[in-house]
């Protein structure tokens, strides 16, 4: 992402930055709820492979709220990692 | 002059914004149940174009399931959610528990 663009954006109407800032919202929400859904789906798909029952039994249970927690800290790790090469910070091997 | 606060046709296109992300949520919900639920339950050898007794129980009890790791995850998930759900709140959020 160009430093640059962000930078002029002080610059800019009220008007248009009140625009700015919607859009910026629905675009995080839009991300948060694509973020879940393929969460959902991911960990029913790795977790869930029996249908004797129609509810979900210990086992994947735990497991669906295992690999849930584990897809959020992994998904923390790599924007750390994604932060550090936007700024061009050496990253160990 | 300007009145104080977002005027209401600014503020309904801000509703018309949300509204079109829940809308793609749900959508994209239910388009990747169905697939899931496919590979899950019908057997891929196609041997015939109607569904059997297995497979239908399969399906019903596979978006049962589904639907319950769904809120299960949600609710894991409530606080990091907030944001998500004050910025719905011009909409019934029936469509979550629904």
């Amino acid at each position: 992402m160009d430093k640059s663009m962000l930078g002029d954006l002080d610059g800019l109407p009220e008007e248009d930055k009140m625009r700015m800032a919607a859009m910026v919202d629905q675009l995080q929400i839009r991300d948060s709820l694509r973020m879940y859904n393929s969460l959902v789906e991911r960990c029913f798909t790795d977790c869930v492979d029996t249908f004797r029952r129609k509810t979900l039994d210990k086992q994947e249970e735990s497991c669906v709220k295992r690999c849930a927690e584990k897809f959020l800290k992994h998904s923390m790790r790599v924007g750390m990692r994604f932060a550090e090469l936007n700024q061009g910070v050496a990253t160990p091997d | 002059l300007r009145k104080a606060g977002q005027p209401t046709w600014r503020r309904s296109r801000y509703m018309f914004g949300m509204a079109e992300k829940e809308m793609e949520y749900r959508v994209d919900l239910f388009n990747r149940l169905t697939q899931t639920c496919f590979d899950k339950c019908v057997e891929k050898r196609y041997k015939e174009a109607e569904l059997n007794m297995g497979e239908n129980s399969c399906i019903d009890r596979c978006v049962s399931k589904y639907w319950q790791a769904s809120l299960l995850i949600l609710f894991l998930f409530a606080d990091s959610f907030v944001y998500l759900f004050n910025c719905l709140k011009f909409l019934q959020l029936d469509f979550i528990i629904a």
